[in-house]
Order: C-alpha cells, then sequence, then structure tokens
C-alpha cells in the first residue's frame, strides 16, 4: 500500500476515476459501452505513437519527428494504395509503413549516435526534413478514394453490438491492433534483457556503456521502433479518415510527449512503463471527450486539459518530494 | 579533421542554397514589374494549391510578378514573421489571409509606413488593411448556409457548429452572421453548444461529432465552417448509421466530398471558387499600384462586377456544391 503512494500512476489513476465520475454523473452516456469502445478506437492513433515516445523517452532522449516520419509513411502508402490498390493488401500496408517508418527512425539514431547532437535538435532537424521534403514532392495535395477493401477492413469489428437506436457498434480491429502493440512492448520492456538494457542506458549512459551495453545497438532499436510505431500509426490515421492529408499530423507531437509523461515516463530518462503511459493517454482521451460530453463550451477546453496535467503531475510530484523528504530527515536521526 | 568536415559541410550547403536560390526565376531588371506577394494561412493544402492557381493565372494575365507565399502551419505568429521579411525585401503590394486578425495589425502598419499597398481575404473586420477583398458577400454566404442547414434538416431541431479555430475571423463571422440570423427567421432551431473549433482537423471532427452524437442525442444538423470538419462528420454518421438523422452541410473541396454526398452522409456544401479568391486580390493589388481608385461597379475581367462596401471588396460568386455537380467542379 504504502508502495503505491509512491508510485505517479496511482494518482493519474484516481484523476481518471474522478472524472470518470463527474463525467457519468453529468451525463450518463459517457459510461456506456459504446462510449467506450469508441473512444478506444479514436485513442489507438495517439496511443500508438505513445508507444514509440515512451521507449524513447525511457532510453533518455526524445523524438520530434516521429509526425512527420508518420506523415512520411502515410504519404507512401497513400500513393501506392492510389496506384496499385487492386494488388495490394492490409499486411503489405503494414509492412512499407513499417519498413520505411525503421529506416527513418534508425536514420535519426544514426545522427544521434554518431554526431552526439542532442536527441532534440537532430529530430527537430529531421522533422523539418521529412516534412519539408515531403512537402515538395506532394505539393501539399491530399490523397483520398482508397480501395473498398481498405475502407472495409477498417470497419471490421471482432465483436457487433447494437445501441437502443440500431447502430452497429463494437470491438474494432484498429482498438486490437493497438491492444497487439501494447502487450508486445510491454513484454520487450519488462520481460527482456534489450528491455531492461533500455533502462539501464536511459538510467545512465555512461554506466551503461562501462557495463557493456551495446549502445549504438539500442538507440538504432529506440529510435526504429519510434519508426516503426509512427509506419503503423500513420496506416491507423489512413483507416480512421480514408484520407491522408501531408499536413495533418505534424504540430501533435507535444500532445503526445504530454501524455506520456503523463504517464510516468521522465523527460530525463530511465522511467516509465507501459501500464503508465496507457494511464496517460486514457486521461487525455477521456478528458477531451468528457468535456464535450458534459457540454462544456469549446473555448474552455484547452484551459481544463492544462489545469488537468499540471494538477496530475503537480500532486503526484509533491507527494513524492515529501515522502524522500520525510525519509531523509528519519534516516538522519 | 573535425574542422575539415565542418569547413566541407559548410561549402556544400552554400553550394545547395546557391543552386536552389538559381532554380527560382529572377525578373527581368528593365522595367520592373510590381512585385506582389500573397500570404496565405498555410501553404500546402489542397484549398491554397487552388488559390495558388489563380495568382499565378493573375501574375501571367497582368503582367505582374505574383507569386504565394506563407508558413508551414496555420500559425499567426509565422505569418507575421514571413510578413516582415516581405516588408523588408521591399514588394510593392502584400495581400494576406490573416490566421487571426489582431496579430497583424502592428505589422500592416509598418508595411504602410513604406507605402506597401495592403489587401486582405477572409477578414472583413481587419484594422489597418487597404481593402479587404471577398469573392462573396459574406452575410448573404453565412445566410445560405443557414437555409442550406434548413432545408436539409427542416426549420427546427438541435444543431451544433464546426468553425476552423476560435481565432479564424471569417469562420466566426459567419457563425456570428448565422446564429442572429436564425434567431429571427428559424426561431425553432437550436444551437447546442458553443461552436467546435475542429473544422481544419478531419480525425478531430470525426471524434467530435462521435461526441456530439452522444451528449445530444436529438442532434439534427452540424454546419461546419473548415474544408474538413464536415467530412469528418459525415464519416461518423456513416460509421454511426446516422446519415438519415443528422444533416451535415458546410465547406468542402468538391473532389474529396463527391462520395460522401453521393451516399448522402453530407447533404451539401457551400464555397466559392478558391482560385478567383486568388486571382481577385492580386487584381485588386495591380488595380490600385497603377493609381486606380475601386468603386462598386468596376469589372474583374471573367469575375463579375465588385460592390464597394467601406473598406470590403466584394463579388458575389457563392458555389453550391450537390451530389450533381460535386464531380464537375475541377477542383
Amino acid at each position: 500500500m504504502k508502495k503505491l503512494l509512491y508510485r505517479h500512476e496511482t494518482y493519474v489513476l484516481l484523476v481518471i476515476i474522478v472524472l470518470a465520475i463527474v463525467i457519468t454523473a453529468i451525463n450518463p452516456s459517457f459510461f456506456t459501452v459504446e462510449n467506450l469502445f469508441d473512444l478506444l478506437k479514436s485513442t489507438s492513433l495517439m496511443g500508438t505513437f505513445a508507444i514509440g515516445m515512451l521507449f524513447v523517452l525511457i532510453s533518455g532522449g526524445i523524438d520530434m519527428s516521429f509526425t512527420a516520419v508518420a506523415t512520411v509513411t502515410g504519404y507512401t502508402i497513400a500513393v501506392l494504395l492510389l496506384k496499385h490498390g487492386d494488388s495490394m493488401n492490409m499486411a503489405l500496408v503494414f509492412l512499407v509503413a513499417g519498413g520505411l517508418g525503421i529506416l527513418l527512425g534508425m536514420l535519426n539514431a544514426v545522427f544521434i549516435y554518431f554526431f552526439k547532437i542532442p536527441s532534440i535538435i537532430t529530430t527537430i532537424a529531421t522533422q523539418n526534413i521529412f516534412y519539408g521534403l515531403l512537402t515538395v514532392v506532394s505539393e501539399g495535395k491530399w490523397l483520398y478514394g482508397f480501395p473498398e477493401w481498405f475502407d472495409e477492413f477498417s470497419s471490421i469489428r471482432v465483436f457487433t453490438l447494437y445501441s437502443e437506436t440500431g447502430a452497429p457498434y463494437g470491438l474494432s480491429i484498429i482498438t486490437v491492433i493497438w491492444f497487439v502493440l501494447l502487450v508486445i512492448s510491454w513484454f520487450i520492456l519488462k520481460h527482456t534483457v534489450l528491455g531492461r538494457s533500455i533502462y539501464a542506458m536511459g538510467g545512465n549512459i555512461g554506466s551503461a556503456q562501462r557495463a557493456g551495453f551495446n549502445i549504438f545497438g539500442l538507440t538504432l532499436f529506440v529510435y526504429g521502433y519510434m519508426g516503426l510505431m509512427a509506419g503503423i500509426g500513420s496506416v491507423i490515421q489512413a483507416l480512421l479518415v480514408q484520407t491522408v492529408a501531408p499536413n495533418s499530423l505534424v504540430g501533435k507531437e507535444m500532445d503526445v510527449i504530454a501524455a506520456v509523461v503523463l504517464g510516468g515516463a521522465s523527460l530525463m530518462g530511465g522511467t516509465g512503463s507501459i501500464p503508465g503511459m496507457i494511464l496517460g493517454v486514457s486521461l487525455i482521451a477521456i478528458l477531451s471527450n468528457g468535456l464535450t460530453l458534459m457540454r462544456v463550451p469549446s473555448q474552455w477546453y484547452e484551459v481544463v486539459i492544462g489545469l488537468v496535467i499540471i494538477i496530475s503531475v503537480g500532486v503526484s510530484a509533491y507527494r513524492r518530494k515529501k515522502i524522500t523528504r520525510k525519509r531523509v530527515i528519519t534516516e538522519s536521526n | 579533421m573535425k574542422k575539415k568536415m565542418f569547413v566541407v559541410s559548410l561549402i556544400s550547403l552554400v553550394t545547395v542554397l546557391s543552386l536552389l536560390a538559381a532554380c527560382s526565376p529572377k525578373p527581368v531588371a528593365e522595367e520592373e514589374p510590381y512585385e506582389i506577394a500573397v500570404v496565405v494561412k498555410i501553404t500546402g493544402i489542397p484549398w491554397f494549391n487552388v488559390v495558388e492557381t489563380g495568382v499565378d493565372k493573375a501574375a501571367q494575365e497582368l503582367g505582374v510578378n505574383a507569386y504565394q507565399t506563407g508558413p508551414a502551419q496555420a500559425d499567426p505568429a509565422q505569418q507575421v514573421k514571413i510578413i516582415e521579411d516581405l516588408i523588408s525585401k521591399g514588394v510593392d503590394a502584400i495581400a494576406v489571409v490573416p490566421n487571426d486578425a489582431k496579430a497583424l495589425e502592428p505589422v500592416f502598419e509598418k508595411a504602410k509606413e513604406k507605402g506597401i499597398i495592403v489587401i486582405t481575404h477572409e477578414s472583413p473586420d481587419q484594422v489597418g488593411t487597404d481593402y479587404d477583398f471577398e469573392a462573396i458577400d459574406n452575410v448573404s454566404f453565412a445566410q445560405s448556409a443557414w437555409d442550406q442547414l434548413v432545408r436539409h434538416m427542416g426549420d427546427s431541431g438541435e444543431y451544433a457548429i464546426f468553425v476552423g479555430g476560435l481565432t479564424v475571423p471569417l469562420h466566426n463571422f459567419w457563425a456570428d452572421t448565422g446564429i442572429a440570423y436564425a434567431q429571427e427567421k428559424y426561431p425553432n432551431l437550436t444551437l447546442v453548444t458553443e461552436r467546435i473549433p475542429c473544422g481544419e482537423d478531419q480525425e478531430l471532427a470525426r471524434q467530435k461529432t462521435l461526441e456530439l452524437i452522444k451528449a445530444y442525442p436529438d442532434l439534427k444538423g452540424i454546419i461546419g465552417f473548415g474544408s474538413l470538419g464536415p467530412i469528418g462528420a459525415a464519416q461518423a454518421l456513416k460509421e454511426k448509421g446516422l446519415t438519415d438523422q443528422i444533416a451535415v452541410v458546410g465547406n468542402v473541396i468538391p473532389s474529396q466530398a463527391a462520395p460522401y454526398l453521393a451516399d448522402g452522409s453530407l447533404k451539401e456544401g457551400i464555397l466559392w471558387n478558391p482560385a478567383d479568391a486568388g486571382y481577385g486580390m492580386v487584381w485588386l493589388a495591380n488595380y490600385l499600384l497603377e493609381g486606380n481608385e475601386i468603386e462598386s461597379g468596376v469589372e474583374i475581367p471573367g469575375l463579375g462586377t465588385v460592390t464597394v462596401d467601406g473598406q470590403v471588396v466584394k463579388l458575389d460568386a457563392t458555389l453550391f456544391i450537390t451530389p450533381e455537380n460535386a464531380d464537375s467542379l475541377g477542383f
């Protein structure tokens, strides 16, 4: 129990529970299976990016370029779908987007490792390069009108229920993809040497290097994984809206970073977990969903979101500080 | 070694930059044509790509050096920066589609001190502009949009409004005008909540529509300003099988809207041809630079006669986008 109080995640969970109660009290349609499934489907996009961001943050880096990477991979698959849509299938789409994402992510890793440029600078630069080149090539055209099978895939449900009005809903294939990614990533972080090495690297890169960790390999993996998530995310986005607009993702990096940090990852590296990240992403998603359901006027959205972030991070940081101080005092006695 | 590498990369950077600079066409030195810069809200989106075709057409027909530029994101600060650069460069006229009307006032002041002609578009109440050019009469455009909504949802019931952003001048002007008009003419329409800023983000518009359906189960209509709002809403309705219960109308790009219009998830679109806006801005700037006075009844070749109302110069070119014409409009 005491241990739980140390944990940042506990506070985020508390905020979520309080929020859920308040929203449901005001509008009972929040706490329905239908809303839950809709929310999970919409959150899958941000949630997928957040997985990659979590890995990068744990390793002690940051990636500002993943939205640009996702824009490039999204655009590439959109062009392929429009040109050779009939001879493609979903697996190939994921393969192309994921593969290209990994490549671009690893390019980041190479810059960061060999030139020793701080990751934030490197990835701001590559964001501009990737996005800039894409704008030149694409001329900013929106791509839409994908083959029917691509649209049909997006509406697959693992099971289907019907609301009172007869509208179908259920667990979307898109949510399932996100869940699978979550489980794999959780396993890597928690139960593999690779995962533990990423924590070691983020905790103290000097010690990790002296202890014999392959820092280059780890850097490649972490940024490559972020690239993979960016690639898969771009497919999810294309599935969700059936349009690829080159300017629709760049600029949203901070939302993802905020959600992951809210979930307990530190910008200093070394900490963070998949369950925490899920809580962080959920809090932001529930908040934005709940504000509309509670009929809050739109001008207040951003204010409320900012306040909730600062309160939940602040309370947990304050508690931790108090607990550590108490410990220091008792130990010195 | 390190120093050498630095020098090499510096040299290559300089080479690349000068090559790129050489690519862009330079105006002929003798008898320099007027330089007219059009600064849009955001570059590289289809809407402003079509605007650009109008700018280019005007440049060619009028023999001026007109071109389009703008920030990569719809960011007021970046737009101000670009205009400052254009002022120092010494252009003859600047035509701006503002992201934030207020943010531009100081920089417009500066342009005027230098004798640069300032034209705005989609910002009828802009302070500091010489003239604001509108391809449509904004009041009648907004009223037509509400008439359109009523045509498809009936004249009573609940509806919601999407705008591109809460500081986008024109979207909010339309919303204000339309709401006032509805109170007069359609007293049984009820606006369920404040306007929602999701009109330029399809994914967000889809999500907000799903939420609105739950927050307001009796919702019967959505009117969207910003060309991605109605598409996102239509998608949400399709997902929920509610295309018969809720009518979506508003700003759309015809070619993107065509499939949604065809399956009924989107009822009708309202717009003007963005190429006309691009052409009109450049034409007006050139007309003023040549020392003419603009007044009602003057004809813009190919676009029609203008009405001048204070600082607003307007055409009346409202375009209704229906399932029948969406495929044939060419943009």
